[in-house]
């Protein structure tokens, strides 16, 4: 097409750049993140190092020397190591065996059955401990009067007030995460190498036994360490079946020293080695698995064929409805039950049938509306600004926008090695007093969610913007749009299912979070998680079942909801 | 005319001397108005705390209560963890155990103030300072499920509790949290020494934390014996139609005053006075009486028939400087002895 | 003037130099290609343009303007300038009317004027009736089209493309390539190119700066690239070459290993007893079979090669030849089908003097 038909252009010179003589006008956005986030991490930790060392006097160990020579303490480090390893493998064996299930043979209903395994993922520890003290209490417990009245006998078949009993609760708990990590590795293991195992003779099992557990081996070490980790620093299934039974754990035994007179500096120093052993499991876990945080096992996957399970299709959907009903159809019906009866341990007849719960717990217990309120309003703004903030610093990595950025996703993941009572009082310490005076009102407590939160929010985030072109962002800025608007109009919109994914995760999180609330609410910026637990140190059955109801009500909604809008299967994708 | 106007004062005299609002009183209910709300942190039940709210709200509308619930031992925690990090939240404090109260006392955290007609009050029921009144008062009893248990095999005294047939079918509440049982241990610390909770740990009990919680684990079947809780909620539940039976041993049974008192830097003080005299009014003390299932120190107040008149009762006290004094060794010391 | 100046321009990646001391000057209005194998520096060096890496050393200029340094760096956002990339980075969430809107939203034009301008440049591309029509929707082809328009829709001093036809199939290639030149002469935008297949830069460029291990090797006209080659490099990585190695004796002849002398550009002036590397292209070698024509061409001072066929391959346009040399070397001659050889046949290949020129070793 000749010029003179498409017209010429403007012929602008080059005049005018000495007004652009500085650097990337939105350069203070992305210092100002990382510092937020440098600071969210390191003032809690370093008042805990601080607290646990200093005293009236200077540098001391004596707090060290107190916590480790008390018999108390000390019978409470061991029943943690012991819960915690029990648990590691008992989630392990459960999670890697429906795992396996799900993604290597031929059962059938894998969608159902990966819905209740989030299902189970979604429940709060505390509140499946709950339930579980109305099935298997050895004498009032739905599952043991069953038991009696079967087989006639005197005894219990399970008293969940014990060690084992927690163990078990824990492990229920904390195989969804077990599932995930290692239904991940499952799938990328090639039919290939199995083939060749059953050519030299191997029969479906063996190979099994011989070729896919090897290959999954650092991935179920990797998942013992995660279930590990995830039971050390939960509080509200020990405060709720050990207590009981006279079991202290480290996390029941920091909260403990909170009461009056309170302790801090004991605290402090008890949570020391809990941090420092986290994070050694940690590193170790990283060293195992490599710097994916799972095990890359070799190629891309390749062609997977199915183990047919044929006639022990039956037996082996019973085994693991089974194992399903455990945590989540038995615990779920009773809290139903209790919701809606007089008596909780009676069954549920016309005349045991009540809404009075429902009505008392909604209308005339103050706390719960206050709760519910407090609990709403934390979800919602801990996860859109903590979604804010871990895309800006996902994205201040990923980009690498300043020297040293990288090491930002190091802050970003700390708080994974930080128990979330061990945060609380880090948190607790710096601020009940000046300058920033934030205990009593619901900031601290937004605080805490957003720092716990913060890793997973920034893994999902970071991973969204790996699957996003960095061209088609320079494309946007070269064209005349800045980081930030093209971070707006270009990359936000593609990560749109990605970041509704983080957004609800950090939701739910909050929601459920218990053992750091449970050191810093306020009575009036109390939440329903730290309601029920008040509620279950007075016994009031009912209303705890209608709030353990409302909060297993709104994470499936929130669930559905994200799977309905970003339309995509939450489970499938984990980090 | 002169008439008419004699007839009118007398009928307005008449009018005033019948109300029982003093001019006093209404400059103080219109204050408390203003204020708006009172914030009562309380160790009494859940159902009847929010009970009493209801009352008082509906009597003096435009005046909310926020009740805030907890064990006595947390809600003297949170009193202090509050009042230490410069946090003036709460109007009233109410809980189970006296020694928090001269504690609070002592620190210059409470206000003085005496409301109408408590002179009448058994000593036991005043602060002589004049900081803290008791509100109400039960008893620590034994209880037991005559579903499970029959009369006849019933533990009758605290020394039958520590028999080996009652392993794994007890239920204790914990001092650490209840302000009942921490009077509860003191009375029987000083009558039978440690060595008798030493010997009652041997029977492997189920511990929970409210002093009211045990009627729910008693009730269920859950555990059958209750060695210790709070005599009004094993009532309550009674009255509801539960599998209970309350025992009040002879050789002694604890009698627990709840103190209630305003806070000295209380955001809404004249709301927290007239709940104060709110709570100590015939009217409510007589609620607390016959709903609630309470004991009062109000001399007017009428109780059920079927519930033991104090009097009747060999009743075992705990002095509230004592109470403040062992608080921590009664703690440190249950949870040695029963683990957690 | 949309003029650009790199002087000493120098980028390391961890104690590597990607670009190393790069001197270039482009003008106003020229197309320039950055031609290289892949790691010689030729995108980071376009990316350095950008404003998306900042140099270690050195600057760049645009119209006499500084906006590169190691003190400064303007941001891309306000360079003025337009880039074409290899994934074309068409935006897969807006239409492609609203891709080439895109651009001019910074510009503070009326709605009216930004959709006028979006119309005519979707016409130039020839895109107009699928403006509707998402990225996922359109082929690798017309995406690139998307992209031009775009680029070129908000009038930019500067057009940056890099290697946008590699992953597009031959045919597509070529197409493109004439299109890139056309749209070139309508708007005269300075560009920079950046490709590692020579035809395109040849097909498309004023100048060509070849580049290697971060460092401008030569840089000309086409022409002069491909028949002046400066290094060795240069020689074999544009177009096909044969390497010849020899010492130049007193008498301005070439001597080659096997005793062979020959004539080479610019030769008489060169000193006795250097070592020195020559290239003659294949296209510029005929090859004769008989003597009388072998003696004719000597006179003319030809250069001749005698030797054997080893290898034919016929091409349909052409013969690609590899004759064996006594002294052990080979020659590869692409001549045209008119005359056949057959492997074994005794040939001598024939080569004008202006076309055996001297390279550097490099």
């Amino acid at each position: 097409m000749p010029a003179s038909q498409t017209g010429t252009f403007r012929r602008v010179g080059y005049t005018g750049w000495s007004a652009f003589r500085f650097k990337d006008p939105t350069f203070p956005v992305w210092i100002g993140a990382a510092i937020l986030l440098v600071f969210l991490m390191l003032l809690p930790l370093g008042a805990i190092f601080r607290a646990s060392l200093w005293d009236d006097t200077g540098l001391t160990l004596n707090r060290y020397f107190e916590v480790f020579t008390n018999e108390q303490f000390l019978k409470a480090i061991w029943n943690t190591l012991i819960i915690s390893t029990w648990v590691g493998v008992l989630a392990v064996m459960i999670g890697a065996l429906l795992a396996f299930l799900v993604t290597r043979t031929d059962l059938p209903w894998k969608k159902p059955i990966r819905a209740l395994v989030m299902a189970s993922f979604v429940t709060p520890p505390f509140l499946g401990a709950f339930a579980w003290t109305l099935l298997a209490g050895p004498n009032a417990g739905a599952l043991n009067k069953l038991y009696r009245a079967v087989t006639g006998s005197e005894e219990a078949l399970f008293n969940i007030f014990t060690m084992p009993g927690l163990i078990f609760v824990m492990a229920l708990y904390s195989f969804p995460f077990v599932f995930s990590m290692i239904a991940n590795v499952c799938e990328l293991i090639s039919s290939d190498l199995e083939d060749a195992a059953e050519i030299l003779g191997a029969n479906k099992w063996r190979t099994a036994w011989t070729v896919t557990l090897p290959l999954a081996m650092p991935a179920l070490i990797g998942g013992f360490i995660l279930a590990f980790l995830q039971s050390l620093s939960l509080f509200g299934a020990p405060a709720i079946l050990g207590l009981p039974a006279g079991l202290h754990t480290i996390t029941t035994q920091i909260w403990a020293l909170f009461q009056y007179p309170p302790r801090l500096d004991l605290a402090a120093a008890f949570s020391v080695p809990l941090l420092l052993a986290t994070m050694a499991l940690i590193a170790v876990q990283k060293k195992i698995l490599g710097r994916k945080g799972y095990s890359t096992v070799g190629g891309k996957g390749g062609q997977k064929r199915l183990i047919h399970l044929g006639l022990g299709r039956v037996p082996v959907l019973l085994f693991v409805f089974g194992i399903l009903s455990l945590s989540v159809f038995l615990p779920y019906w009773i809290l139903l039950k209790a919701a809606l009866s007089k008596a909780w341990a009676m069954p549920l007849t016309w005349d045991n049938f009540t809404l009075h719960n429902f009505s008392f717990a909604f209308f005339e217990y103050g706390d719960t509306q206050r709760a519910i309120y407090n609990t709403f309003k934390l979800g919602i703004v801990t996860a859109t600004l903590g979604t804010l903030l871990a895309t800006l610093i996902a994205y201040v990595t990923h980009r690498n926008l300043f020297r040293g950025a990288r090491y930002l996703t190091f802050f970003a993941l700390a708080p994974l090695v930080i128990p979330g009572i061990v945060l609380a009082v880090g948190l607790f310490i710096v601020y009940t007093r000046p300058p920033l005076v934030l205990y009593g009102t619901i900031w601290i407590l937004f605080v805490a969610f957003l720092t716990k939160e913060m890793p997973i929010g920034f893994s999902q985030a970071e991973s969204t913007f790996k699957s996003i072109h960095p061209e088609l962002e320079d494309a946007s800025r070269i064209i005349g749009a800045n980081r930030l608007i093209s971070l707006k109009d270009i990359t936000a919109p593609l990560a749109r299912s990605g970041l509704i994914a983080a957004w609800s995760f950090i939701f739910i999180g909050v929601i459920r979070e218990l053992s750091a609330a449970i050191l810093l609410f306020a009575p009036s910026s109390k939440v329903v998680s730290v309601v029920i637990f008040d509620l279950k140190e007075e016994g009031q059955v009912g209303v705890i079942a209608v709030l353990g109801t409302l909060m297993l009500a709104v994470s499936f909604l929130v669930i559905l909801g994200v799977q309905w809008f970003a339309g995509r299967d939450v489970v499938a994708t984990r980090e | 005319m002169k008439k008419v106007g004699l007839c009118f004062v007398m009928l307005a005299g008449a009018v005033m001397l019948a109300s029982p609002v003093t001019a006093q009183d209404a400059a103080l209910i219109q204050a408390a108005r203003k204020e708006g709300k009172v914030v009562w942190h309380t160790s009494l039940a859940l159902p009847s705390s929010t009970a009493i709210a209801h009352y008082f709200q509906n009597k003096y509308k435009g005046i909310e209560v926020e009740v805030h619930r907890n064990g006595s031992q947390r809600v003297l925690q949170r009193f202090m963890q509050e009042a230490a990090a410069g946090i003036k939240n709460a109007d009233i404090v109410h809980t189970s155990d006296a020694g928090n109260f001269e504690l609070l006392r002592d620190k210059g955290m409470l206000l003085k103030f005496t409301p109408q007609g408590v002179a009448a009050f058994p000593d036991g029921f005043k602060d002589k300072a004049g900081f803290y009144y008791g509100m109400r008062a039960t008893l620590s009893v034994i209880a037991y499920n005559p579903k499970v248990i029959s009369e006849k095999d019933a533990p009758k005294t605290w020394k039958d509790l520590l028999n080996p047939r009652w392993s794994g079918k007890m239920v204790t509440a914990h001092p650490g949290y209840s302000g009942i049982i921490m009077t509860h241990v003191l009375a029987l610390v000083n009558a039978y020494g440690w060595d008798y909770f030493r010997d009652l740990a041997k029977n492997k009990l189920h511990i929970v934390q409210s002093a009211n919680d045990p009627a729910g684990v008693v009730a269920s079947g859950e555990r059958p014996v209750g060695v210790n809780g709070s005599e009004y909620f094993y009532y309550k539940t009674l009255k509801q139609g539960n599998p209970i039976k309350i025992i009040y041993p002879k050789e002694g049974v604890p009698l627990v005053v709840s103190p209630v008192a305003i806070a000295k830097d209380a955001p809404h003080p004249n709301a927290a006075k007239l709940f104060t005299e709110f709570i100590f009014s015939k009217e409510s003390q007589q609620l607390l009486a016959d709903k609630e299932g309470l004991y009062t120190g109000h001399p007017e107040v009428t109780y059920p028939a079927d519930k033991p008149k104090l009097k009747e009762l060999k009743l075992l006290t705990a002095d509230a400087d004592e109470l403040e004094k062992r608080n921590a060794e009664i703690k440190k010391r249950f949870t040695e002895l029963f683990g957690a | 003037m949309a003029n650009v100046s790199i002087r000493g321009l120098t980028k390391k990646f961890a104690e590597v130099a990607a670009v190393d001391d790069f001197h270039l000057e482009i003008g106003d209005g020229e197309f320039v290609s950055l031609l290289g194998p892949s790691g010689c520096g030729k995108t980071t060096t376009l990316r350095l343009l950008a404003g998306f890496l900042q140099p270690d050393g050195g600057e760049i200029r645009a119209g006499g303007e500084v906006i590169s340094s190691q003190a400064l760096l303007v941001p891309p956002e306000r360079r003025q300038m337009s880039m074409i990339f290899q994934s074309y980075a068409v935006w897969p969430h807006m239409t492609v009317a609203q891709n080439v809107a895109y651009g001019l939203k910074f510009k503070k034009l009326t709605k009216q004027e930004i959709e006028k301008k979006v119309t005519k440049l979707l016409g130039v591309v020839h895109l107009a009736e699928l403006k509707d029509r998402y990225s996922a929707e359109l082929s690798g082809g017309q995406q690139q089209r998307v992209a031009l328009a775009r680029a070129l829709v908000v009038e930019p001093q500067i057009l940056l493309m890099d290697e946008p036809l590699s992953n597009l199939d031959a045919n597509l290639r070529e197409e493109m390539r004439f299109e890139i030149r056309r749209l070139h002469e309508e708007f005269k935008i300075t560009t920079v190119y950046v490709t590692h297949d020579q035809a395109e830069a040849m097909a498309t460029s004023d100048r060509i700066a070849v580049l290697d291990g971060g460092r401008l090797v030569q840089v000309g006209r086409p022409n002069e690239i491909f028949d002046r080659p400066a290094t060795r490099f240069v020689a074999e990585f544009v177009g096909k070459a044969n390497i010849l190695t020899g010492r130049f004796g007193g008498d301005g002849l070439l001597q080659l290993g096997d005793g062979v002398k020959i004539r080479v550009a610019g030769g008489s002036e060169c000193a006795p007893s250097e070592r020195v590397t020559v290239c003659l292209r294949p296209h510029n070698i005929s090859l004769v079979s008989g003597d009388a024509e072998a003696r004719r061409l000597a006179e003319q001072n030809y250069n001749l090669f005698p030797g054997v066929i080893r290898r034919s391959i016929y091409f349909g346009d052409s013969v690609d030849y590899t004759m064996q040399l006594p002294s052990s070397g080979v020659l590869r001659v692409i001549a045209p089908p008119t005359q056949r050889y057959e492997p074994g046949q005794q040939i001598i290949a024939a080569a004008h003097p202006d076309t055996c020129v001297i390279v550097r070793d490099e």
